[in-house]
């Protein structure tokens, strides 16, 4: 029985999954054209050529189309649809509306299609005698990526997953059954509130740019084996790969800088696997471009070049299975969830592994590899060994991400290692400290054979003079407690000296041989920074009053990182004066201030600044969700987030049955007290001032023989005065008394007595516990020293390669 | 070859860091830093009070072999704790309290989950 459901927009979707198929259609098209055009004998005939382009161009036009369609589900909230329910809602603004489109896998799947269409665009224009055979890879992995949000079911198998599917086909709820159950649907999950940032508006379209990107050296690379042009793909590549390697560069900095901005996990690289399978590729991507120099200029390291270009996009493809597949599991914080297209990814990954593997067990014999060795001291030489320390590196960062992937292949339970950062950084310090090193004194080398004596002697100085900074800023900054910190700060100083040098040769002659020095300034400050920071960063919200639970913590060496604010009492942090000072909710948003004072000896205020770390709270969930807000100085940054808040609704919490509303306060006192006597309590007193013998009674009616009897105080208490009344009344022979509340200072009278043997009246004074009348945030403060460096150096190094795409997009023509 | 020998020496030493994944009864057995899967028992007593020890959490688990301990773990309680479906805890016992140095939850996130709100959609029908 078909139901005729009410209200849904069928349209945008039908014609989105039409554009699906059709964008899979002409990629698949565009693949058989460009192959037959490759392996046509006759050159004068570019009828397959024409053709392959048409569908390829068309692929690109269809992809946006598929987009459009999204988008337009996306901005209008149609519920119906999965994607827009997943992952947008109605409070969402306009531009975060894009970062939606990549929070599914779909949506990021899209992105990464998008990109390799334009890339292959790109290609169709200025590939000349390389257009079919690149293409034709291309358009092969292009087949692959539209297949994934193919969403079709062949043979019972089913063929990626589509953004367009319908909310009630997606899953089972006794709702659907009902036509008109799109009014039952008044709001969607949402954007992750960590997704809501500016920084996810273009952090993942540039790092899916980066991942795209490589698939051109790479076509390339199996372009060169197919139609056995050996050598002379070298040269068009570079550019690309230059390109590729700044892309993925940018993309990874800007996720740790959002980490750092948006995250509370207090740093900007945590080596979580999802942070290590973006880095990875770009690692053997960097030692693959140093040695296409090395055999561009030497014809040494051939088979190298070629291996790390094609490993590099091998690697793109192991990582999303990692990040996509569900297999790191718990040993991520943040990997996806399996989509059910683990196969299909192992397909794609599989294809790519065995093409070009087949292609060079074929033509192996033929390949350029030089049987004579390198000189030591040549550039080429020095450029193999920092690719091979490159590669090994990334090597020790596959096999502990990869810990999940062989107890699911061997069926054992190795876990990670207990302290992962130490782990990674125990072995990449060392890695990174060979690799700056070789990355200066390689500079001064020339191809194929240097004179040694000139050599040391241009050495020497920066050598000097690296070691004379190294002792200056291991000083400054204070790293002295780790050899290979010193170790790393020396090689990188030292790459920045002799990069500079260099810098200064090329600027007197030509401006554009300077890219290769400028980016290796720029990674070496990124070294620098990044080890300083993350070294040296120092928690100041130590805390060192909270005590309660002391033996249990006796033996831990865990520092207690948090610190308990009350509102307006200051606490002295390191030479901060940090006080809390309210909150406001703006939207789903509440920013709490919190104000640093520096003082100095004179009481002078030398520094007077608020940081407002905010946190989303969902009273539903008893959740907060914390960003992190920071203050940037050039030399450091003071970090602060939230770790624990009043949760807003227990601010109003109904009065339920069974419990008195009196349960909120302290213990009553009373007080037997006569006309201007003063009652004291915790934080001030009340006078009695008179009695009121015709005190009234709002909504009781008083007749002859009843007694209301007012007692008139005034409250004197943190240097406010309130006046009130509680009032006393004899009713037949019924006493009640009617209390007042004194809300602003959690105050509460009762006159409950009148003593008349003693002469004396009965008052009882109510009083909130301190605590609970006081606003108090938890939070922890980190100040990162010198991380402007890590920033600053990527920025050098950006500048660095696109200097070098235009030296080699030049040399191209 | 030294590169072979080095990867390998890499490969190796990585799994000589590794560590295992165990029970509070084996955590009981060594002084070693343990991972221990399992999940939060939500109606036992549960402390995390800011204002007495704002780095100072406590709460009682079950292992996947059955077994409970309780945990101590020194810092802020993580946010959205109680709705873990499972927890996985790095540390070792200490007087009879397994010591937490890391805390890695598996929520049923609201944002990854296909789980319509029901509780909400009743609301609707009523009015």
């Amino acid at each position: 029985m078909d139901t005729q459901f009410t209200g849904e927009h069928l349209l945008p979707g039908q014609l989105g999954q039409f554009f699906i198929v059709l964008s899979f259609g002409t990629s698949l098209i565009a693949l058989f054209s460009y192959y037959f055009a490759t392996i046509s004998k006759d050159k004068l005939d570019t009828s397959w050529q024409k053709l392959g382009r048409l569908a390829y161009r068309l692929n690109l036009f269809v992809v946006i189309c598929i987009g459009v369609c999204l988008f337009y589900i996306i901005y209008n909230h149609l519920f119906e649809y999965h994607y827009a329910w997943a992952h947008s809602s109605k409070t969402l603004p306009v531009y975060y509306i894009i970062s939606c489109f990549w929070e599914g896998q779909e949506g990021s799947f899209w992105l990464w299609t998008f990109w390799q269409a334009v890339l292959g665009v790109i290609l169709t224009f200025k590939a000349k005698t390389w257009e079919n055979s690149v293409m034709t890879v291309v358009s092969f992995s292009q087949v692959f990526l539209a297949s994934m949000i193919l969403g079709v079911e062949i043979f019972g198998m089913k063929i990626g997953s589509s953004p367009f599917i319908l909310l009630r086909e997606a899953m089972d709820a006794p709702i659907f059954s009902r036509a008109d159950y799109l009014t039952l649907i008044q709001d969607g999950n949402g954007l992750n509130p960590l997704l809501q940032n500016y920084w996810m508006v273009i952090h993942p379209p540039t790092l899916f740019l980066g991942f795209a990107s490589m698939v051109v050296p790479f076509a390339y690379g199996v372009a060169a084996l197919w139609e056995k042009r050996y050598s002379d793909w070298i040269k068009p590549a570079m550019p690309w790969t230059l390109f590729a390697v700044m892309i993925l560069g940018t993309g990874i900095i800007m996720g740790s800088f959002w980490a750092y901005e948006a995250l509370n996990f207090g740093g900007f690289w945590a080596w979580d696997p999802v942070e290590n399978a973006s880095i990875i590729p770009w690692l053997t991507l960097i030692a693959g471009v140093h040695v296409m120099l090395a055999y561009k200029n030497s014809g040494h390291s051939y088979f190298t070049a070629l291996f790390l270009v094609l490993i590099s996009f091998i690697l793109v493809l192991y990582a999303s299975f990692l990040t996509r597949s569900g297999i790191l599991g718990e040993t991520s914080v943040h990997a996806f969830t399996s989509a059910g297209m683990d196969i299909q990814l192992l397909t794609y990954l599989g294809v790519f592994f065995i093409l070009p593997l087949v292609l060079i067990i074929i033509n192996w014999k033929k390949l350029p590899i030089t049987k004579k060795d390198e000189d030591t001291y040549s550039r080429e030489f020095w450029l193999f060994i920092g690719a091979i320390t490159l590669l090994v590196s990334c090597i020790q960062i596959i096999a502990t991400t990869s810990i999940p992937v062989f107890n699911t292949i061997f069926g054992t339970e190795i876990a990670p290692p207990t302290n992962v950062i130490q782990h990674y950084n125990k072995w990449q310090i060392a890695f990174a400290f060979a690799i700056a090193t070789i990355s200066a004194f390689s500079q001064f080398l020339k191809y194929k054979k240097t004179d040694v004596r000139k050599f040391f002697i241009s050495l020497i100085v920066s050598f000097v003079v690296a070691v004379i900074l190294t002792g200056v800023i291991v000083y400054v900054t204070e790293i002295y407690q780790n050899v290979m910190y010193i170790l790393l700060t020396w090689s990188a100083v030292f790459s920045i000296l002799c990069n500079a040098k260099i810098l200064g040769e090329a600027l007197k002659g030509k401006w554009k041989l300077s890219g290769s020095a400028v980016a290796h300034i720029g990674f070496a400050f990124v070294l620098v920074g990044a080890l300083i920071a993350a070294a040296n960063n120092k928690i100041i919200s130590v805390n060192n009053t909270g005590i309660g639970f002391g033996d249990e913590f006796a033996k831990s060496n865990n520092p207690r990182e948090n610190i308990i604010l009350y509102k307006n009492e200051p606490v002295k942090m390191n030479e901060y004066t940090v006080t809390y000072q309210g909150d406001s909710t703006s939207g789903v948003n509440t920013y709490y201030r919190v104000n640093y004072k520096v003082i100095d000896d004179k009481g002078v205020v030398k520094e007077n600044f608020s940081l407002y770390p905010n946190a989303q709270q969902n009273a539903k969930m008893k959740q907060i969700v914390a960003s992190p807000d920071t203050k940037h100085y050039l030399f450091h940054d003071v970090y602060t987030h939230v770790s624990s808040v009043p949760l807003k609704e227990e601010e109003h919490h109904e009065d339920h049955e069974g419990h008195s509303e009196d349960e909120e306060y302290q213990l009553p006192v009373v007080h037997e007290v006569s006309v201007g006597d003063t009652v004291r309590f915790r934080d001030g007193f009340a006078i009695v001032k008179a009695v009121n013998k015709n005190a009234s009674i709002k909504d009781i009616p008083l007749t002859k023989d009843d007694v209301a009897i007012g007692m008139k105080l005034e409250v004197q208490s943190k240097n406010v005065t309130v006046e009130t009344e509680p009032i006393f009344l004899i009713k037949g022979n019924a006493k009640v008394d009617f209390g007042k509340k004194v809300d602003e200072l959690g105050l509460k009278f009762r006159f409950t007595n009148i003593l008349p043997d003693k002469d004396k009246l009965e008052l009882t004074v109510y009083e909130k516990p301190k605590a609970e009348k006081k606003d108090w945030i938890v939070m922890k403060a980190i100040v990162f020293p010198y991380i402007n460096l890590l920033w600053g150096g990527t920025i050098i190094m950006i500048v660095g390669f696109i200097l070098s795409i235009f030296r080699r997009a030049k040399e191209v023509k | 070859m030294i590169i072979i020998a080095i990867a390998i020496g890499v490969i190796v030493s990585t799994y000589a860091d590794s560590s295992t994944y165990g029970s509070f009864s084996d955590a009981q057995e060594t002084q070693k830093e343990l991972h221990v899967v399992g999940k939060l028992i939500k109606n036992k007593e549960m402390v995390y009070n800011p204002q007495q020890d704002a780095n100072y959490f406590s709460f009682y688990m079950k292992d996947n072999k059955g077994k409970e301990c309780k945990v101590v773990f020194t810092g802020s309680k993580p946010q959205d704790f109680e709705r873990s479906e499972q927890i996985v805890l790095t540390g070792q016992m200490e007087n009879g309290s397994f010591q937490a140095n890391k805390i890695l939850m598996k929520c049923p996130s609201k944002y990854t989950q296909d789980k319509i709100e029901v509780t909400e959609v009743k609301a609707q029908v009523k009015s």
